[in-house]
C-alpha cells in the first residue's frame, strides 16, 4: 500500500526528528527560566548556559518574601476571576438569545461582536484612562475589571454562538413543546451541554487576562493594586543585573498557567478548535 | 426570551452598580496634616546610582517608624525606564505617592511647572535647607522644589593591571581624548576591550552626551538656547560628539554587545575585569573597588575632548531628588520624614551603605578615609560642574537623547540622522506641550 | 459593550484634535495627524507592523507542516501536540524577559552557536537595528505556532477520510497527498487563521515588543501600539489619540476582510 518500506522508515524518522526539534525549541526557554531561577547570580554571570549544579532557592525566596510578588499575584487572580466570570456569564446569555431567540437584529449584533474583536485595546486606552481618573477608579482593581470585561465579551459571544449553533434545534423544540419556558430550556438543556465549551472559554479568557500587560501597566500603578505582569515588567528594569531574580519572578508567573494547562489540556484543545472550526 | 434579556440587563445593571459603589467608597478623609500621624507612600529611585540605597532607606524607615509609631511609610522602588513616565501618568490622575523621586532640574521642574508638586522650601525652614548642597539645581521662583540626598560625580576609571598588560603606564590616566584613543589602540592590540558600556536602553549614549558632548560649550545656557530653538542643535558645538561616538564603535573600542546589553549590565563589565576603561557614578566606583581592588584601579577626571569652557567642568549633580506632591494630604509629615534623612545618623549610614557622598555640608570630610573615595571627593569639589542631561525636557531626552545614542551604538543611524531626530523631537515637544515649552522658555531666559 | 467601546471610540476621535495637557487641552485641528505622519518614529512603527506580517506565513506554514506530520497518526502524536501548544499559553511578558537575556550578543543563543562552531550565525539579535524587529517576529512565531498547529490538526481531523484513502489507492505519494489533497481541503480554515494572525500582528504585539526591545535600538523595533503608549506616557494625549484613530482605521479594514473570509468559510 505504501511506498517502499525503507522510504517510509526514512519518512517516519525524519518526521520524528522534525517534531523533536520543534519541541526542543518550544521547551528550551522554559528550561532556561526554570534552571536560571534556581541558580545564584554569580553562577549565572560566570556561565549563562550552564547547568544549575548548585541549585539554590535564594532568588525564589527573595521575590516571594521581599518583594510584593504574592500581592501582585493575588491582584491578578482577583482581576482574572471577576472579569472572566462576568464575561462568560454575559456571553452565555447573549449567545443563547442570539441563536435561539427571535429578536430582531440578532445578526447585526453578532457581526458587531466580531467586528469589535478586532479593535486593539490600546486605541481605547486614553479615553478609558480619562474616564477611570474622573470616576476615581484608577489604581483600583475595578478599573481593569471593567475594561477587561468589556474587551472579553465580543470574543466570548462569538465563541459561544459558534458553539450554540451546534446544538440541534430539535432538542430545543422538543423541550419547548413540553411547555418549558426559555429560561428553563436554558438551564436544563443548553447549559449542561455547553460544559466543555464554557470550560474552554473560561480557560482561554483567563489566560488572556492573566497575561495582559498594557492596560494593567497604565491603570494600576500603585504597588497595592499592581498586577503580576506589570510588576514583572518592572522587575526587568529594576533588577537588570540579577537575571536569576528576574527569571524567578517569571517562573512564578508561569507556574499557575502551566498547571492549569496540564490539568485541562484535553478539553482545552478540543474545545478551542471546536469553536474556531465553525 | 424576553425574560432572558431582562435578566441579562438586570445583571449588568447590578454589576455596574456594585462596581460604582465600591469605587465611590474611597472616603475622603480630611484628616489634619499631622506630621506625626500619616500614611506616606514614597516612590524611590537611587539604587542604580548608589548600590545599597534601597537597603539604607528601608532601615531608615524602620528607625523613623519606631520613633513615630503613628507614621507608616511604604516605599515603592521605581524602575529607571519608567521613572519619569510613571510619574507623568500619576500626575494626570492627580493621585499617587506623597513623595516622589525624579532626576534634578528638568524632570523635577516640569511637574512643578505643571502644578503637580509643592516646593519643599515651603515646609522645611531655611536653617535646614541652607545645609543642603546643590539646591540651585531645583530652584524656581526663589523656592527650592526638591531635596537633594546625595551628590554623585562620574569619574573616569581604568584598570591598572590591564593597562600594564597592554604596555601602558598603569598610573597614568588619559588626560585628553587623543591620549584616550592612543591608549585604546594599544589595549585593543593586546586583545583587551578598551571601553565598556551598555546602551540597549539608551543611557550609555545619554551619558556620552553629558560627559563628552558638553565640552564644546562655554556655558549651559547655550544648551538651554538650543532647546528652545534660539540656537541650532545641528551646530557641531552641540552635536559634534555623535561622530566621536560613532568612531569609537567603528574602531572597535567598545564592547561588542554594547547595543544589546542594558546600561546596568554595562556597569558590570568593569567590575568583571572584562574592559580596561569605563566611567561610573561614585557609587558604581565604590562597588568596583570591592570587585577589582583599590590598588588595581584608578579614578580621574573625564578626558578632555572639547574646546569650550565646559571641557574642564566636572559633572557632579544631586542626580535624583525627593519632592512632595501637590495632592499629598500629608505634606508636613512628608517633609518631616525627608528632613530626618539628613540627620547625622542618616548621613553616616548612607555613606557607609553606598560610598556616595551625602549632599549635606554637615557631613564631615573626615569620614571619608578610603583613598579612592578621597580622590572622588576632591573631583566632586571641582569649581565648575554641570550635568547637561538635567536641562533636556524629559520627552526630548527619551525620544532624542536616548534614542539617538542607541542609533549610533547599533550602527543604525549616522550622526546627521541623529541630529535630525533631535530637531524633529524638539519641534514635537514644542507643539505637543505648549505650556511646558513656555515655562521652559521663561525659566531659561529669565536668568 | 456599547459603554466599553462606543463612548471611548468617540472620545478618542475627539482627543486626536487636541494637544497639551490633560486639564488644558488646546484645539490644534489636524496638526497632531500631520505631526505624526512626519515623525520618523511613527513611520518606522507602521513599517514594523507591516514587517511583522511576514511572520504570519512563517507561522502558518510551519504550523501546517507540523499538523500534517501529526496527522499521519505518528506515535506519540498527542504528546508532541501538548508540547508544541505549551508556549501559546505562557505569559508573553515572562517569555519575552527570558528571550531578552537569551538573545543578547553574548547571551545563550550566541554562546551556543559559537560553541557549535556556527559563530558566523551569531548576530546581535537585539542590538542590531535591522534584526531587532526580526527577533520580535521570531518571538511571535514561537508563541503563536502552537495555536496554528492545534487549529490545523483539528481541521485535518474533521476531514472525511474517504478522500485521502481514495487518493492513496490511486497511488498518490506522500507529498502529493499532503499538498494536492489535504491542504486544499482545509483552505478556508487556513484563510481564517491568516486573518486572525494578521490582526494579532497589527494590534496585539505590545507585550512582546515592550519586554524584548522596548522598541529599540532607537525606535527601530517600535510598533504602533508602543508608539501610542509612549506618547501617552509622555503626556502627549493628542498624539496618542491620533495614532489610535489611524490604528482603528486599519483595524476597520481588517474587520471587513474577516467578515468576508468568515462568510467564505461557512459556505465551504
Amino acid at each position: 500500500m505504501r511506498a517502499t518500506a525503507r522510504g517510509s522508515l526514512v519518512r517516519v524518522l525524519s518526521q520524528h526528528a522534525f517534531l523533536i526539534i520543534i519541541c526542543l525549541s518550544a521547551l528550551y526557554p522554559l528550561w532556561f527560566i526554570g534552571s536560571t531561577a534556581l541558580r545564584s547570580n554569580a553562577a549565572y554571570q560566570l556561565d549563562p548556559t550552564g547547568f544549575p549544579s548548585h541549585p539554590t532557592l535564594g532568588s525564589l525566596r527573595t521575590i516571594l518574601f521581599d518583594e510584593p510578588l504574592p500581592r501582585w499575584m493575588w491582584n491578578s487572580f482577583l482581576v482574572t476571576v471577576s472579569s472572566v466570570a462576568v464575561s462568560t456569564f454575559v456571553a452565555l446569555l447573549a449567545a443563547y438569545a442570539a441563536v435561539f431567540g427571535r429578536f430582531r437584529g440578532h445578526s447585526i449584533f453578532l457581526s458587531t461582536s466580531v467586528a469589535l474583536m478586532v479593535v486593539p485595546p490600546v486605541t481605547l486606552l486614553v479615553p478609558m484612562f480619562v474616564f477611570m481618573v474622573d470616576t476615581g477608579m484608577v489604581n483600583h482593581l475595578q478599573s481593569v475589571i471593567v475594561f477587561y470585561t468589556g474587551l472579553l465579551v465580543p470574543f466570548a459571544i462569538f465563541f459561544m454562538t459558534g458553539f450554540f449553533r451546534t446544538i440541534p434545534q430539535e432538542l430545543i423544540e422538543a423541550a419547548a413543546s413540553e411547555g418549558a419556558g426559555p429560561f428553563t430550556v436554558f438551564r436544563r438543556i443548553v447549559l449542561p451541554l455547553s460544559g466543555a465549551a464554557s470550560f474552554t472559554l473560561i480557560v482561554v479568557q483567563a489566560i488572556w487576562v492573566w497575561n495582559e500587560l498594557l492596560i494593567a501597566l497604565v491603570f494600576l500603578q500603585s504597588e497595592s493594586s499592581r498586577t503580576l505582569m506589570s510588576g514583572l515588567a518592572q522587575f526587568q528594569g529594576r533588577f537588570v543585573t540579577n537575571v536569576p531574580l528576574v527569571l524567578a519572578g517569571a517562573l512564578v508567573s508561569i507556574l499557575p498557567v502551566v498547571v492549569l494547562y496540564l490539568s485541562g489540556q484535553r478539553f482545552f484543545v478540543r474545545g478551542l478548535t471546536a469553536g474556531i472550526g465553525k | 426570551m424576553k425574560r432572558v434579556l431582562i435578566f441579562l440587563g438586570a445583571a449588568l445593571v447590578a454589576g455596574s452598580a456594585m462596581f460604582a459603589a465600591t469605587a465611590a467608597s474611597k472616603t475622603a478623609k480630611t484628616a489634619a496634616d499631622d506630621p506625626n500621624n500619616a500614611n506616606l507612600t514614597y516612590w524611590y529611585w537611587a539604587e542604580s546610582d548608589a548600590p545599597g540605597a534601597n537597603n539604607w532607606l528601608k532601615k531608615q524607615v524602620a528607625l523613623y517608624e519606631k520613633a513615630h509609631p503613628k507614621v507608616k511609610i511604604s516605599i515603592v522602588t521605581q524602575s529607571t525606564d519608567t521613572l519619569t513616565s510613571a510619574f507623568t501618568t500619576a500626575a494626570q490622575t492627580k493621585s499617587g505617592p506623597d513623595i516622589a523621586t525624579q532626576w534634578a532640574t528638568l524632570p523635577t521642574l516640569s511637574p512643578a511647572w505643571a502644578g503637580a508638586t509643592v516646593p519643599i522650601s515651603d515646609y522645611v525652614p531655611a536653617s535646614e535647607t541652607k545645609n543642603w548642597i546643590s539646591t540651585a539645581e531645583n530652584l524656581w521662583q526663589g523656592k527650592i522644589w526638591a531635596m537633594p540626598q546625595y551628590l554623585i560625580g562620574i569619574p573616569f576609571v581604568w584598570n591598572k593591571q590591564l593597562f600594564k598588560k597592554a604596555g601602558l603606564n598603569p598610573n597614568k590616566a588619559p588626560k585628553t581624548w587623543a591620549d584616550f584613543l592612543a591608549d585604546a589602540k594599544k589595549l585593543k592590540a593586546a586583545g583587551i576591550t578598551p571601553f565598556g558600556m551598555g546602551n540597549k536602553d539608551g543611557y550609555g549614549g545619554a551619558w556620552f552626551f553629558s560627559l563628552i558632548g558638553k565640552q564644546n560649550l562655554n556655558s549651559i545656557n547655550e544648551l538651554k538656547d538650543a532647546m528652545i530653538g534660539k540656537a541650532d542643535f545641528a551646530d557641531p558645538k552641540f552635536s559634534g560628539f555623535y561622530q566621536t561616538l560613532a568612531d569609537l564603535k567603528k574602531q572597535g573600542y567598545l564592547n561588542s554587545d554594547v547595543a544589546s546589553i542594558s546600561f546596568g549590565q554595562g556597569f558590570e563589565l568593569f567590575g568583571q575585569k572584562k574592559v580596561a576603561m569605563s566611567w561610573g557614578t561614585d557609587g558604581n566606583v565604590a562597588q568596583w573597588e570591592k570587585q577589582v581592588g583599590a590598588k588595581n584601579m584608578g579614578v580621574a577626571a573625564i578626558p578632555i575632548w572639547g574646546k569650550g569652557k565646559l571641557a574642564t567642568s566636572y559633572d557632579v549633580t544631586q542626580s535624583s531628588d525627593a519632592f512632595i506632591t501637590k495632592w499629598s494630604k500629608h505634606p508636613r509629615a512628608a517633609a518631616q520624614f525627608l528632613t530626618f534623612l539628613h540627620t547625622p545618623q542618616a548621613l553616616r549610614a548612607w555613606y557607609k551603605a553606598t560610598g556616595v557622598f551625602p549632599a549635606d555640608k554637615r557631613f564631615p570630610a573626615s569620614a571619608v578615609t578610603d583613598p579612592i573615595a578621597k580622590q572622588m571627593l576632591k573631583l566632586d569639589q571641582s569649581p565648575l560642574s554641570v550635568w547637561p542631561e538635567n536641562f533636556v525636557p524629559p520627552q526630548v531626552d527619551q525620544n532624542a537623547d536616548l534614542a539617538g545614542g542607541e542609533m549610533i551604538t547599533s550602527g543604525s543611524g549616522s550622526p546627521a540622522q541623529v541630529v535630525k531626530l533631535w530637531k524633529s523631537q524638539l519641534s514635537q515637544w514644542k507643539s505637543q506641550h505648549p505650556d511646558e515649552f513656555r515655562n521652559y522658555q521663561k525659566w531659561a531666559t529669565g536668568h | 459593550m456599547a459603554f466599553a467601546f462606543g463612548f471611548p471610540l468617540v472620545q478618542v476621535v475627539r482627543d486626536s484634535f487636541y494637544a497639551g495637557n490633560f486639564d488644558s487641552p488646546i484645539w490644534v485641528g489636524l496638526d497632531n495627524y500631520k505631526g505624526v505622519v512626519s515623525d520618523p518614529a511613527f513611520r518606522q512603527s507602521l513599517l514594523n507592523n507591516m514587517k511583522l506580517l511576514l511572520a504570519v506565513p512563517v507561522m502558518l506554514g510551519l504550523g501546517l507542516a507540523i499538523a500534517l506530520v501529526l496527522n499521519d497518526r505518528i506515535r506519540g502524536g498527542r504528546h508532541y501536540q501538548s508540547i508544541v501548544f505549551l508556549p501559546y499559553v505562557l505569559p508573553a511578558t515572562a517569555i519575552g524577559i527570558a528571550f531578552s537575556f537569551l538573545l543578547q550578543q553574548n547571551g545563550v543563543l550566541n554562546t551556543a552557536l559559537r560553541k557549535a562552531h556556527l559563530g558566523g550565525l551569531a548576530q546581535d539579535w537585539l542590538g542590531n537595528s535591522h534584526l531587532a524587529i526580526v527577533s520580535v517576529g521570531g518571538l511571535v512565531v514561537w508563541q503563536q505556532l502552537g495555536f496554528a498547529v492545534v487549529v490545523f490538526t483539528a481541521a485535518l481531523l474533521s476531514l472525511p477520510p474517504e478522500t485521502a484513502e481514495a487518493a492513496r489507492i490511486d497511488g498518490a505519494g506522500w507529498w502529493q497527498l499532503q499538498l494536492r489533497v489535504l491542504v486544499p481541503q482545509i483552505r478556508p480554515i487556513i484563510e481564517l487563521l491568516t486573518v486572525i494572525q494578521v490582526i494579532t500582528v497589527i494590534s496585539w504585539v505590545f507585550n512582546y515588543v515592550y519586554v524584548l526591545t522596548a522598541g529599540g535600538p532607537g525606535f527601530s523595533s517600535s510598533v504602533m501600539e508602543l508608539y501610542i503608549w509612549r506618547s501617552f506616557s509622555n503626556g502627549s494625549n493628542g498624539t496618542a489619540a491620533s495614532v489610535a484613530v489611524m490604528l482603528l482605521g486599519m483595524a476597520g479594514v481588517l474587520i471587513g476582510l474577516s467578515l468576508w473570509v468568515r462568510r467564505q468559510a461557512i459556505a465551504a
